[in-house]
């Protein structure tokens, strides 16, 4: 009887995404192709079928005010027109990195996912785990330009525990804060080296008068999750290996509670007063309208220190940038970019190959360097002097990570979707003394339960 | 007859069908699958009534977000139907700013969701907000965070909706204009003063509308997504949280498309316990 209305159910889920996703796959089903095979592949495609060239599908939210937009549309322009007739990239555009996560889950759900897409926030996960996801490791290894920039440390990022390789990353991240020069040399202090000179620091910035952090607790929590982390992630070797831990199976630790108290005097004494519950927008233009000291975040947000329409006019001189207390920093790869080619057409496979490749290859990484200053995956793409020149603070930054003492990833990648959410409510409370510290961290062990 | 009787099902024809295609599968689809363990990538697998089971005994956000629901049910089939009611009383004794107020208190009904959501976030901002700064200015040191101080939170989120009552008004005006001045007429010249001529002769002649109103009323909080998206994501803790809301987290966050479904199964009863309760309040299948 359980088997019969399992095959009905199934029946019935089949023939109602069928109908509503209206999915164009091609079913049949081909083996890996290897990469000499590829370019035969896809130029007998474009020769035989009288349809023009091959159409892959890709999905993005690098579009309108994000601050990769422009470097985005230049390398899908760029490789549309390197490939013209032999590949067309159709691209469908999300206007922010929810409604993509979002859009992306229901799509796996179907198993409709574009040929080639970024696997943040679990998407890669799903792609796996519902079958569509290609193991990129075979490709990797055979072609030995592709890998050199790659490189070992994001290949070895993504390799999971059998040894495949289901994503390459799209950028290296160094996060450390950036802080207004002008008022710590007002005040007379330099970044701290230790949690305890932090605070110090925050408490003579705010007797002087300043607002020192530009916190936020809205959307990701994503400033006040970052000084978070860099309080776990400098406590020891324990919190350290905390905050390099993907999935961690449980919030209660010393580090996470201690941390926590921190944050939360941070929030109520020291940040302004639409912290919690401001959403990054906010954050950010508090610090860059010189109303706040510091603000944690990464080198992307470099372009804005000297764009008037963002910033006070000659701000981008006043900022400088430092390793967290205790010599810590944020270095990690992210995620990104997946294969969904699995039970694709072999002309469709190599096509979507192609573009990954071009996707993570020395020209985009130097483009989205240049435009959105996103770090290349290796040093082999380099920086150029003129650059250099153009953009000290990211200079800056890559010397000083050569003396962190501890590096680590941040929970925005390494956190289930469901404890992301937990810390946006739970913050909230935690300021206004609903809860206390060891209250939220189990809050947030609570959540990973959620999370299927 | 019997030609005409083909007609019109020839004509009926579409339309069941669309319903049929769009609107009954799909709720066949959401009650069988709130019955299986059913993830994002995972395969299905019948579980019977575990996730309802579930809903009610091992999570109390669920709760919460439901009692949260039905308050707000409540509120906006009262409050909000009461006041929207007041005003078109009001409005339609045309008086010299009557046209003028009726647009201007229609306007947040044609505004959107999001966006509204947008404007209260800045007016209650507590940084740079209207509300804050206007207290400021006569209090000096003031400084509360409306939508994320939990003593408040309910309250703010509350109030981006209830006051604005636009479509009530509209609709009882208009239904308003139908009533014969004749019988208004009538009342006056029995001694009836203009309030007891709305009280006792106009509102009961209205009962209809209020009741189709408070329909509309009490089943847009079963839709209260957006707002409560952009200003407080159900926080802090699930002081804001509704069933939308939840069920949204269920399977964005969680990836819990059978719980999701479950909940929305529980949705959808709501929204028909409140239909029938409204319908037998307003006597709305009773002829006059």
């Amino acid at each position: 009887m359980k088997r019969k209305t399992e095959r009905v159910l199934a029946a019935l889920m089949a023939a109602t995404m069928l109908a509503g996703c209206g999915a164009t796959s091609k079913t049949e089903k081909t083996e890996e192709i290897p990469a000499e095979a590829q370019e035969t592949a896809l130029s007998d495609s474009a020769d035989e079928s009288s349809d023009g060239p091959v159409e892959i599908s890709y999905a993005t939210f690098m579009v309108g005010s994000h601050a990769s937009a422009e470097a985005e549309t230049e390398v899908i322009n760029a490789f549309n027109e390197q490939y013209e007739g032999k590949i067309k990239v159709v691209v469908e555009e999300l206007p922010s990195d929810d409604a993509y996560v979002d859009k992306m889950k229901v799509l796996a759900a179907s198993k409709s996912l574009p040929d080639v897409l970024i696997g943040k926030n679990g998407i890669r996960e799903l792609a796996i785990e519902n079958g569509q996801a290609t193991d990129i490791k075979p490709y990797l290894d055979e072609d030995a330009e592709w890998m050199k920039y790659v490189g070992e440390g994001a290949a070895s990022y993504n390799t999971t525990e059998d040894g495949k390789i289901y994503s390459i990353s799209n950028q290296r991240q160094l996060i450390g804060y950036f802080y207004n020069k002008e008022m710590f040399d007002a005040v007379g202090i330099t970044p701290a080296k230790t949690w305890d000179e932090f605070m110090e620091n925050n408490k003579k910035l705010k007797d002087a008068g300043y607002t020192p952090l530009s916190l936020m607790t809205g959307e990701n929590c994503w400033t006040t999750n970052l000084l978070l982390g860099a309080y776990v992630g400098t406590d020891g070797d324990e919190g350290n290996k905390f905050m390099n831990t993907f999935y961690p199976e449980s919030y209660n630790t010393d580090s996470m509670v201690n941390g926590l108290e921190m944050i939360k005097t941070c929030l109520t004494d020291y940040s302004t007063p639409d912290a919690v519950g401001a959403i990054y927008a906010n954050a950010a233009n508090s610090f860059e309208q010189g109303q706040t000291a510091m603000i944690p975040n990464g080198p992307w947000m470099c372009p804005d220190f000297t764009d008037e329409t963002k910033s006070l006019p000659g701000f981008g001189d006043k900022v400088g940038v430092a390793l967290y207390p205790g010599d810590g920093l944020f270095t990690q790869y992210e995620v990104g970019y997946i294969l969904c080619t699995e039970g694709k057409s072999d002309a469709e496979k190599a096509a979507a190959l192609e573009f990954l490749k071009f996707k993570t290859g020395a020209y985009a990484q130097s483009v989205f360097l240049e435009k959105a200053g996103v770090l290349p995956l290796t040093e082999n793409v380099a920086l150029s002097d003129e650059y250099k020149a153009a953009n000290p603070l990211l200079v800056d930054l890559i010397e000083q990570s050569a003396n962190a003492k501890y590096t680590f990833g941040n929970f925005d990648n390494q956190a289930y979707s469901s404890v992301m959410d937990e810390f946006a409510v739970s913050y909230p409370e935690l300021v206004y003394g609903e809860i206390s510290a060891a209250d939220m961290a189990q809050n947030l062990t609570d959540a990973i339960a959620k999370n299927k | 007859m019997t030609r005409n009787k083909k007609w019109i099902a020839i004509f009926l024809l579409p339309g069941v069908a669309l319903f049929a295609y769009i609107f009954l599968a799909s709720l066949l689809v959401l009650i069988t699958t709130s019955f299986t363990d059913w993830t994002i990538a995972g395969k299905l697998s019948f579980i019977g009534i575990k996730n309802y089971v579930d809903l009610f005994t091992a999570d109390k956000g669920y709760l919460t977000a439901l009692k949260n629901t039905i308050v707000w049910i409540f509120l906006q089939s009262t409050i909000h139907v009461l006041f929207g009611t007041m005003v078109a009383l009001i409005l339609a004794k045309k008086h010299w700013y009557s046209n003028a107020m009726r647009t201007v208190f229609f306007i947040p009904n044609i505004i959107s969701s999001a966006a509204l959501g947008m404007l209260f976030l800045c007016i209650l901002n507590p940084q740079f907000g209207l509300i804050n700064n206007l207290i400021k200015k006569i209090n000096g040191d003031f400084n509360v965070n409306w939508f994320m101080d939990p003593k408040t939170a309910f309250l703010s989120v509350t109030l981006t909706w209830l006051p604005y009552a636009g479509l009530v008004t509209i609709l009882v005006i208009s239904e308003m204009s139908s009533i014969s001045d004749e019988i208004i007429e009538a009342a006056k010249v029995d001694g009836a003063t203009p309030l007891q001529a709305d009280l006792y002769i106009v509102l009961p002649l209205m009962r209809n509308i209020i009741g189709t109103s408070t329909v509309l009323a009490a089943t847009s909080m079963l839709q209260k997504l957006d707002i409560i998206m952009m200003t407080t994501s159900g926080g802090p803790g699930v002081r804001t949280m509704n069933m939308p809301m939840y069920l949204y987290q269920t399977v964005f966050s969680n990836n819990n498309f059978g719980l999701a479904n479950a909940q929305g199964v529980l949705l959808i009863l709501l929204g028909v316990l409140s239909l029938v309760i409204i319908r037998k309040l307003y006597r709305m299948d009773d002829e006059d």
